[in-house]
């Protein structure tokens, strides 16, 4: 038989079905649910924790900002 | 004494949070699920804190109504922001659970339907006090809102028992559950940081509150002058 010309073929044959590979990439879409899912609450509830820093900073600017402004408007007064 | 306090709940929460990813990597996987059952300790404690959330929300609201103190509506305002963002993590989280288990990411199913009314119910919350300038019609229209939208919360947590749903069916606090033990545990000690993590927001968040009603006093102090 003509070897180069059968290896095609079973390749071909054995990629219609292969049970093994089937539940190696099943067990791969699994885990990378899992780790997705663990990525995805953290990137939330750190994105909303830095906005709440960053929210902290502007009010407390602002409240420096308003505490100068009427302390100044007092001494004119 | 209140920093303090907050970072201590913040490390607390980091801690236990860190040292209880080992506990759930080493658990078995779920015969029907696999490895991605794991998503139910992110899951489910996002969802009871989120719910617990909006309970304190509805009695700090209807205190509010009642006494006319602004500490209340504070609170109100504070638990809500921090649970959208915690009901988002149960939103997506189950999103991914259920694009790996059922092969779709969303199926408008009587649990995943009324957990997304609450979730545009809360933010509708957010938005209503955005448009309203006088604090004490604010503060009131917004009571009566959250109120209204609590009306929600119990149609979430029942609406697996109530209708004919794809959601998993509850395994806690049910005759027919069966979570082991171990995951049981597992799922308290998560469950414990992530109420701590919550609080600890909360705290930071009605703060904040507080130091802008105290910026508004002062920049309308300021226009007197």
């Amino acid at each position: 038989m003509n070897a180069p010309l059968l290896m095609p073929l079973a390749t071909l044959l054995q990629g219609q079905y292969d049970p093994i590979r089937d539940e190696i990439g099943r067990l791969q879409r699994n885990f990378q649910g899992l780790i997705w899912g663990f990525v995805a609450a953290w990137v939330i509830l750190m994105l909303y924790t830095a906005m709440i820093v960053v929210r902290e900073r502007k009010i407390r600017r602002e409240m420096e900002r308003l505490k100068n402004m009427v302390e100044d408007a007092e001494k004119k007064a | 004494m209140r920093q303090k306090v907050i970072i201590g709940m913040l490390a607390l929460a980091a801690i236990i949070f860190v040292r209880n990813l080992y506990a759930i990597s080493v658990l078995p996987d779920e015969v029907n699920q696999g490895q991605i059952f794991r998503i139910i300790f992110f899951h489910v404690p996002a969802a009871a804190a989120a719910m617990t959330g909006s309970a304190v929300a509805l009695i700090a609201s209807v205190l509010f109504l009642v006494k006319k103190d602004f500490f209340y509506d504070s609170l109100a305002v504070a638990v809500t922001e921090v649970g959208l963002a915690f009901l988002a993590v149960n939103l997506v989280t189950g999103s991914i659970w259920a694009r790996v288990i059922w092969g779709v990411w969303w199926a408008w199913d009587p649990r995943l339907t009324s957990a997304l009314i609450c979730w545009i119910l809360y933010a509708g919350y957010l938005i209503l006090r955005q448009a309203l300038e006088e604090p004490t019609q604010r503060a009131t229209f917004a009571a009566v809102y959250s109120i209204f939208a609590f009306t929600d919360v119990p149609i979430v947590y029942f609406s697996i028992r109530w209708w004919r749903t794809i959601h998993p069916q509850p395994v806690f606090f049910s005759k027919n559950g069966s979570f082991p033990p171990d995951w049981g545990r597992a799922l308290g000690v998560n469950m414990l940081a992530m109420f701590l993590f919550y609080a600890a927001l909360t705290m930071i968040r009605l703060r904040q509150e507080q130091t802008q009603r105290e910026i508004d006093y002062l920049r309308r102090t300021a226009h007197a002058i």
